[in-house]
Order: structure tokens, then C-alpha cells, then sequence
């Protein structure tokens, strides 16, 4: 058991590390097609980070050890995201399992971390980016858990690879109107979660309006390389989560070689395709303004809570 | 012809619904009822009676309401609006099926509606607008309770929205069922009748409203929402017995005449100072359905007339008031006794007829009802009750000994006016007839007993 | 028809009439809850001809029609036109509690729903006894938009969805009620909206802008 859950989540690490890169490529090549351009290609994300590792960091002087300590610990939690998500393999380890509480601990770790790093810049603006992130994870938060919630109450178990197994086993569950609005607050949360448009625009470079590139702003080199790779992970692994939950079909039960093939081609076209769609649907929003983001906060929150109410009642009969 | 026809035409229709409501209450002397189109339309005593009540009514208002024969006549629409109201309201109360009564009184409120707004001024338009908004969503609550009405019908086998069937074969209904919907459709009809704290729309409505139409609306629509009541309460008795109806109807008639006396106290405007002698009124009668049994409902019914008559009166006599002096303002219409006595007499007998004095039937509906409550057991209530129509009393009796006595300036000014831009022989008719309703022993007694004796058994 | 694609239509239309609830309250601008309206009213006529094919009723599914042409394109069509002339104040910037707080009325207000909504559930087991919570729902939101909106459209779309909560629900709970009644509400509902609309343009001219806060006039 636990052997097999060993290998489904090297691979799972392997798989996304290899991939979100990849996605992140995909994404800013559909959208810049899509607005006209050329863009970098695809595999323009690796060549960066491939730059960013062989730089020296230069951090400025007031720096605390968190300048090295943070990014690390980023790339940590989101490492550990992807090897506890159930994106390949619903296989899990009897000491750790995938529960949906463990999984948003430590997603909430990660964020923390690059927020104390935005901070201990000691700049105004990575104060204010480490606010704003702060803000828009709190409000996303209850939503995260109330929507993966209600996907489990017919299941009975908060563990989310069996919430995958349900869904595997009964696919009317998966089209349910519990599940579509669950799912859409999940992604609505999703991206209010690793900073997409429409609430924050990854591409800008205007300091004010940024979000996650103000809390990096002052970082270089290798530490700029695990953020940037951290950040990627998280987004690879909860638009991963979010696939599985949506089209289950893949994803391996049992530890078999043609199993563990035929599910990384699953979640490699999964992401493919979400990439692509999230892509499309930024080049159509324009960016929400902040004071309007707890609202929309506020919207998926509703969403879920909804799911949540009508999945009781499903259950009551 | 068009002209004649214009402004005549109410006065005809409310002629045609009198007439035919006295001939049922011939029809049905003895507990008889009567049907057409195929027990569509079904006639018992209350029927009839509350037939006769929108007739009469109609007729005081319309006739007395009718410009001097040199005026211009009133507009189509106005003549069309009114005529549609007295029509909608007649199929309220002949109709057998719950959900028409409904429909009818959502008629009045669209036929209403421009009738309110009539004079286009902004005071007007918001009255107009608050009217059909708050009696709208009323209207639709009573429906959501007589959708949920029917569904326990439905479930218990029986699926119909029919008053006879209903009070006849009295189906097994799930009580849980009912309870919401009746408490839904009390509420929602008690809106339309203007009991607190759903009264807001009505002090607006009928204060901006054309002279007329204000007494249609008093005197007629509330007593048909009232009836709608009544009608609702006897179906849902024999199902959750009378506790929570009474409890309701009981404290929305204590709210009502508690809001009515502390908002007649310091009132500036005449017309809002009758509108609130309204939900004075209509508070009395949600205590009469609170406290049920013949004696409580034959009053209330008696009621219904007096006051309909009573305020269609006073409504009328209040638009001449305004046609001659120009104003509503209470502190300008200081001695009007003196200066215009022909605007002022029919006003101030309709108003000692309201503020429920003898020898008007009034008086003795009113205290029918707190004599039948306390012989049922609410004494408390009616205690209060008793208290806040002392209340209402004195401060209603305060504004129109205003217009009648006081000191004079000193000055005799111009001589008193006797005439009136109106019609008073109706006028004088109506309030006659409030003045000995209370007396007239007989077929009109046994027309009483007899329509509180079909809300029957449930009743008490 | 399956008992299970029914039992899913049937969830599949309430959450959808539910959904476009909830957007109804967080959208601000008029158009686009004109167009929620709209959907929500062509949702409610899928639902109803499911009740009517699930139950071989002509009558049904007829209504379903009538719902569709009077809810789904009648209605929001003189909504708009009421508010094609008030272009520059086609927004609801200033509802008397900001979309936050709605949204979060929203969440507590259905739950209010499916308590209140319990003595309804004796009817029955089927599962369009249990999506009616889903129309009691719609009422309670249209009460809300209802009294917390300021212009004088918003307040005629929250009656539009309280009357379609109360439609769900009589669907629901007993498969409409009699034709004649139905057709008697449809046609009332069809004329207060008319006589709102006049009204609107008649505040409009009187008082330059359909924003009810201005009519303060009359008060004690």
C-alpha cells in the first residue's frame, strides 16, 4: 500500500514540476495569439527559470535569512501539495492522507510564506502586495473548504482521493447541479487563489496594481526561480485538483505501468485544456478593481455555501 | 352620448351590482344559495350580503361623487377604470373558486392603480407607486399560501380551489400544510385590507387619490379583502382549529388601532386623518374575525356596511371640501361649520357616524364585537381594544370638533355657504341608512346571522 | 421518461433558476439582470414541461409555453424598454446594502429557505417536492432585492422574482394550479409590471430620474 502510494506521488511531484511550467507557457501563448502576438513559445517559462537558477541573488542590505528561507519553503508546500492531490493515482499513504484539511493547511503555508517574504523587503510596495494577497486568501479560504466540502458530504469522507473514487464510481454524480456549483466556486477561488485575472494581472508591470509581482519585486536569482516555480506548482496542482474533480476519467486506482501512463497523458491533456480555457477567458475580462474583489469573494463563498445546503438535502432525501 | 355614457357609467354599474345583491339577499333568505355557470359563480348569504355592501357603497360614492351637470364629464379611462373595479370586485365576492377571488382582488389593484395616480402630481405618483408595489407583493404572498392551499388539497386527494367543496366535504388536510398556507394567505390579504404593519401604502394611496375613488377603496376593497379573509379562515379551521388565526388577526387588529390612534393624534391632513380612521376600522373588524362565533361576525358584517357607507360619505364630502376651500390642511379648515356649512354638515355627520356614536350602527357593531369577545374569552384583548378605540375617539372627535366649534375671531365675515358642488341626497340617503341599520329588526337581522352562519361551523 | 433523467432535469432547472437568483443579487447593472431574469424564465418553462411529460399533461406543458413566451420574453422585453430610456442610470450604484452584504443575506436567507420549507416536504418524496425550497428560496431573494434596491427597475425585477419563486413553487408542490387561475395570475402579473412601467416613466417626467429616494413626500 504504502509503496504504491510512494509512487503514484513521486510522480505526481515529477509530473507537475515537469508540466506547470509547461502551462504557464501554454497559457501566455494563447494569449498572445489570441491578442495578436507571437509570444515567447512554450517552453519559455523553463528557459527563464533556467536563467533565474545560474544568477547570483542579490538581496539588499535589512534582509533577514527569510529572503533564502521563505522561497524555500514555498517550493515546499507546493511540492507537498502536489504529492498529496489525488491527480494521478487515488492511492494514498495510511499515515498521511490526502484530506482536504491537510491539503489547504498547507496551500496556507505556502502563502504565508511569500507574504512574510513581500514583507520582509521592508518596501512599501511589497508591504502593500503582502496585504492584498493576505486579504484575497482570507476571503478565499472558507470558499476552498466549502466547496470541496460539499463534494464530500455524499461521500462521507473529507479525504479528497475518495471524493475521486466516488466520482469515478458514480458518474451522474459528477454532472449533479451540487457539483457544477461547487466546482465553479472552486474555480472562481482557484484563481482568486495563485493571482489570475480578473483578480490579479499577472503580466502587469504596474507596481499598483499588482498583487503576487509586488511581493516578489525585491527578490532575484535562485530565490526568484522558487517563487516563480512555487507559485507555478500551486497553480498546476489546484488547476490539476480542479480537472480531476471535474473529469475524473484517468486518474489510476491501483499502481499499474500502463496506469500510471495512461493517467499522466489524462492530466496532461486536463491541464492542457484548462490552460487553454483560462487563457481565453483572461483575454476577455478586464481586471477587477480591489474593492470590488471581496465581492466577488463574497459570490463564490455564496456558491459554495448553496452546494453545500442542496448536498444535505440531496443526502436527506 | 359619449358624454352621458362617461358620466354615468359608474353610477349605472354600482346601480346594476345593488340591484342584483338585494335581489340574492331575497333569494337566499333562509340559507339558500345560489349558482350560476356551472357553480362558478356561487351566491350564499355572506355572498350576498357582502354584494349588497359593494353595491351600496358603489352607488354613495359614484352618485355623490358625479360632478355638477356643467362640469366636464371624467375621463374614459376614469369612467372604465371605475367600472372595472366594481365588476372585479362583484366577481370577488360571487366567485366560488379561491384562486378567481384572488385574481379579482389583483384586478383592483391594476384598475386602481392609475386611479390613484390619477392627478399626475408627484405626491400622486408616489402614492401610486408604493400602492401597487406593497399591495402587489401582499396580493402575491396570499397567492403563494393559496398555491400551498391547493397542494394540500392535492395531496389529500381532493385537488380544488372551491369553497363549497371545500366547507362541504372538508378533506383530510395535512395540518402542518395548511398551517403555513393559511397563515401566508392571511397575511397576504391583510395587506391588501391595510391592517398593521402592512398599512403604510394605504394613508398614500387613499389620501392622493381622487375624492371618489378613496371612498371605493375604503369602503368596498378593504371590506372584500376582509371577506377574503373570513372565507380563508373558515376553510382552514376545521383543519388547525382557530389558536394561530386568532392569534394573528388579533394582534394585527391591536397594531392597526394602536397605529391609527398614535398617528390620528397629531394629524395635519384630512384626507390621511380619514385613511387612518380606515385601519382604525379595519383593525375592529380583524378583531371581530379574531374572535369569531355568529354574534362577532354578524357584527362585523354589520360593521362592514356602516363604515363602508360611513367613509364613502366622508371621502365625497371631503373632495368637495377641497374643491371649495382648496386645501386638506386641517388648521385651514378651522369653523368650516360656520363658513361653508353645506360641505361641512354631511362631513361631520359622517364622521360622528365614524367615530362610532349612536345612534349610527357603528356604535353598536362596535360594541357587539367587544361584548361577543369577552363572552369568548379575550377579555384582555378587547380591554385593549376598548382602550385604543377611546384613543382613536378622542383624538379623531379633537380634529373635527376643529372644523365645527370654537371661538370665533369676532369677525362674522361672509355669510354661512349652504351649497355643496356635489350631490347630497345620496349622501343623506347612506348615512340614513347607517343610522338604522342598527335598528331594523327582521330579514336584515336573519341576513346577518344567516352569512355568519355559513363561515359555520368553523367559525366556532 | 426514466424516473432518473427526470429526477435530474428536475434538480438540474431549480439549481439553475436558483443560480440565476443569486446572480440577479450580486449583478449590478440592469441589463444584465434583466437578461438573468430572462434565463430564469425560460429555466422555470423547461422545468414545468418536465413536470408535464413526466405527467403525460397537455395542460402542463402548454403552460410551460405560456411561461416561456410571457416570463421569458414579454416581461424582460418591457423591462428593457423601461430602461432604454434611462441610459445614463442603467446602474444600481447605490442599493441600501452593499453587494457583500447582500451576497452574505443571500446565504442566511436560504437557509431560511429550506427551514421554512419543511412542513411543505410532507407532500411527498418526489423530487420536485424536494426542490421547492429552491422557489421559497427565490422568494425570500426577491424580497430582498425587493426592499433594499433604490431605482425603480430594480425594485419591479424583485417582484419579477418573487412572482417566480411563487410559480416554482405552485409548479412544484402541485403541478400548477388550475388553468383558469394560471392564466388569471399571468395576465395580472403581465399588467402590474405594464401599469409599473407607465408609472416609472411618468416619475421619470415628474421627477427627472427613476430613483425612489426622491419620493419622500408623503410621510406622517
Amino acid at each position: 500500500m504504502s509503496a504504491s502510494a510512494a509512487v503514484f506521488s513521486l510522480s505526481q511531484v515529477l509530473v507537475v514540476v515537469a508540466l506547470s511550467p509547461l502551462v504557464i507557457g501554454l497559457m501566455r501563448t494563447v494569449r498572445a495569439r489570441l491578442e495578436g502576438r507571437v509570444g515567447g513559445g512554450v517552453l519559455q517559462p523553463w528557459r527563464d527559470l533556467r536563467k533565474l537558477l545560474r544568477k547570483e541573488p542579490l538581496v539588499a542590505d535589512g534582509r533577514s535569512w527569510w529572503a533564502v528561507a521563505g522561497p524555500l519553503l514555498l517550493m515546499s508546500s507546493s511540492l507537498a501539495v502536489c504529492a498529496l492531490t489525488p491527480l494521478l493515482g487515488t492511492v494514498t499513504f495510511d499515515r498521511l492522507p490526502d484530506d482536504l484539511f491537510v491539503v489547504v493547511s498547507v496551500l496556507l503555508l505556502g502563502t504565508v510564506a511569500v507574504a512574510l517574504v513581500g514583507l520582509d523587503a521592508g518596501t512599501a510596495f511589497g508591504g502593500m502586495g503582502s496585504s492584498r494577497h493576505m486579504t484575497i486568501s482570507a476571503l478565499v479560504e472558507p470558499t476552498v473548504l466549502l466547496s470541496v466540502y460539499a463534494l464530500s458530504i455524499p461521500v462521507g469522507s473529507s479525504v479528497l482521493s475518495e471524493i475521486v473514487e466516488a466520482r469515478l464510481d458514480d458518474p451522474a454524480t459528477v454532472l449533479s447541479p451540487v457539483s457544477l456549483l461547487a466546482l465553479l466556486a472552486l474555480t472562481i477561488a482557484v484563481v482568486a487563489e495563485t493571482g489570475r485575472l480578473p483578480v490579479d494581472n499577472p503580466a502587469t508591470h504596474l507596481e499598483l496594481t499588482m498583487i503576487h509581482e509586488a511581493m516578489v519585486l525585491e527578490s532575484s536569482g535562485r530565490d526568484l526561480a522558487w517563487l516563480e516555480l512555487g507559485s507555478w506548482l500551486r497553480l498546476g496542482a489546484l488547476m490539476g485538483l480542479v480537472s480531476t474533480l471535474l473529469v475524473p476519467w484517468g486518474v489510476a486506482s491501483e499502481l499499474s505501468v500502463v496506469g500510471l501512463l495512461v493517467a499522466i497523458l489524462a492530466l496532461a491533456a486536463k491541464l492542457a485544456v484548462a490552460a487553454t480555457v483560462l487563457a481565453a477567458v483572461e483575454v476577455a475580462l478586464a481586471k477587477v478593481r480591489l474593492f470590488r474583489v471581496p465581492e466577488l469573494m463574497a459570490g463564490s463563498f455564496v456558491l459554495a455555501f448553496l452546494a453545500v445546503t442542496a448536498s444535505y438535502l440531496v443526502v436527506q432525501g | 352620448m359619449a358624454d352621458g355614457m362617461r358620466r354615468y357609467a359608474g353610477v349605472a354599474a354600482a346601480t346594476v351590482v345593488l340591484v342584483a345583491g338585494l335581489a340574492l339577499d331575497v333569494a337566499v333568505a333562509g340559507g339558500g344559495t345560489v349558482t350560476a355557470l356551472g357553480g362558478e359563480l356561487r351566491a350564499d348569504a355572506l355572498s350576498a350580503f357582502m354584494l349588497t355592501v359593494v353595491g351600496a357603497v358603489g352607488l354613495t360614492a359614484t352618485w355623490s361623487g358625479m360632478g355638477a351637470r356643467s362640469d366636464p364629464p371624467p375621463s374614459t379611462s376614469y369612467a372604465a377604470l371605475v367600472v372595472l373595479f366594481l365588476g372585479a370586485m362583484s366577481l370577488g365576492v360571487l366567485a366560488d373558486n379561491l384562486g378567481v377571488l384572488w385574481v379579482a382582488v389583483e384586478a383592483t389593484t391594476i384598475a386602481t392603480a392609475f386611479l390613484v395616480g390619477h392627478h399626475r402630481s408627484r405626491r400622486a405618483l408616489e402614492a401610486a407607486w408604493k400602492y401597487v408595489v406593497l399591495g402587489s407583493v401582499g396580493v402575491a404572498i396570499a397567492f403563494f399560501g393559496i398555491v400551498l392551499l391547493y397542494a394540500a388539497t392535492r395531496s389529500a386527494g381532493a385537488a380544488t380551489l372551491s369553497w363549497a367543496t371545500l366547507s362541504s366535504t372538508q378533506p383530510d388536510l395535512d395540518p402542518s400544510l395548511v398551517r403555513l398556507a393559511a397563515a401566508l394567505t392571511i397575511l397576504g390579504f391583510a395587506t391588501k385590507a391595510g391592517l398593521a404593519p402592512m398599512h403604510s401604502w394605504l394613508p398614500d394611496a387613499h389620501s392622493q387619490a381622487p375624492a371618489p375613488v378613496s371612498g371605493l377603496m375604503s369602503g368596498v376593497l378593504l371590506s372584500v379583502a376582509f371577506y377574503a379573509i373570513l372565507r380563508v379562515q373558515a376553510i382552514a379551521a376545521p383543519v388547525i382549529g382557530t389558536g394561530m388565526m386568532r392569534g394573528m388577526l388579533a394582534t394585527a387588529g391591536l397594531l392597526s388601532l394602536g397605529v391609527a390612534t398614535l398617528l390620528l393624534i397629531a394629524q395635519r391632513d384630512l384626507k390621511r386623518m380619514l385613511a387612518y380612521s380606515s385601519v382604525e376600522h379595519m383593525g375592529v373588524l380583524a378583531l371581530a374575525a379574531a374572535v369569531g362565533g355568529t354574534l362577532a361576525i354578524a357584527a362585523a358584517l354589520l360593521h362592514v356596511l356602516g363604515h363602508g357607507l360611513a367613509k364613502a360619505s366622508a371621502f365625497v364630502a371631503s373632495g368637495w371640501i377641497l374643491e371649495t376651500e382648496g386645501t386638506t390642511r386641517l388648521e385651514d379648515l378651522r369653523l368650516l361649520f360656520r363658513r361653508r356649512p353645506g360641505v361641512a354638515v354631511p362631513f361631520l355627520v359622517a364622521m360622528t357616524a365614524l367615530l362610532g356614536l349612536p345612534p349610527f350602527s357603528l356604535f353598536f357593531s362596535e360594541v357587539a364585537i367587544v361584548v361577543a369577545g369577552v363572552q369568548r374569552g379575550m377579555t384582555w384583548v378587547m380591554a385593549g381594544a376598548v382602550l385604543l378605540l377611546l384613543g382613536a375617539f378622542a383624538a379623531l372627535a379633537r380634529q373635527v370638533a376643529s372644523i365645527a366649534f370654537g371661538a370665533a375671531d369676532g369677525d362674522p365675515g361672509p355669510p354661512p355657504d349652504w351649497s355643496a358642488p356635489g350631490r347630497r341626497f345620496p349622501l343623506g340617503v347612506a348615512l340614513g341608512v347607517t343610522a338604522v341599520a342598527a335598528f331594523v329588526a327582521g330579514p336584515f337581522a336573519d341576513l346577518l346571522t344567516d352569512a355568519a352562519g355559513v363561515l359555520g361551523a368553523a367559525a366556532g | 421518461m426514466p424516473e432518473s433523467t427526470y429526477t435530474q432535469l428536475v434538480e438540474l432547472s431549480a439549481a439553475l433558476l436558483l443560480l440565476c437568483a443569486v446572480l440577479i443579487v450580486w449583478r449590478r447593472s440592469l441589463g444584465a439582470q434583466i437578461r438573468l431574469l430572462a434565463v430564469q424564465g425560460w429555466a422555470l418553462a423547461g422545468l414545468v414541461a418536465v413536470l408535464g411529460v413526466h405527467e403525460d399533461s397537455v395542460e402542463l406543458v402548454s403552460v410551460a409555453v405560456l411561461v416561456a413566451v410571457l416570463k421569458g420574453v414579454v416581461l424582460p422585453r418591457v423591462l428593457s424598454r423601461t430602461t432604454a430610456a434611462d441610459r445614463a442610470a442603467a446602474r444600481e450604484e447605490t442599493p441600501l446594502i452593499n453587494t457583500t452584504a447582500s451576497l452574505l443575506a443571500v446565504s442566511f436567507l436560504t437557509m431560511l429557505a429550506y427551514l421554512v420549507s419543511r412542513p411543505v416536504l410532507v407532500l411527498g418524496s418526489t423530487p420536485a417536492v424536494a426542490a421547492v425550497p429552491v422557489g421559497v428560496a427565490m422568494t425570500l431573494l426577491g424580497f430582498l432585492v425587493l426592499s433594499t434596491r433604490r431605482h425603480a427597475v430594480s425594485q419591479l425585477i424583485g417582484f419579477l422574482l418573487l412572482d417566480n419563486g411563487i410559480a416554482t413553487v405552485a409548479f412544484l408542490t402541485a403541478g400548477g394550479v388550475p388553468l383558469v387561475v394560471e392564466l388569471g395570475v399571468s395576465l395580472d402579473v403581465l399588467l402590474v409590471v405594464l401599469i409599473l412601467q407607465v408609472l416609472t416613466s411618468r416619475i421619470r417626467t415628474e421627477f427627472g430620474d427613476a430613483d425612489l429616494d426622491d419620493m419622500t413626500e408623503l410621510h406622517d
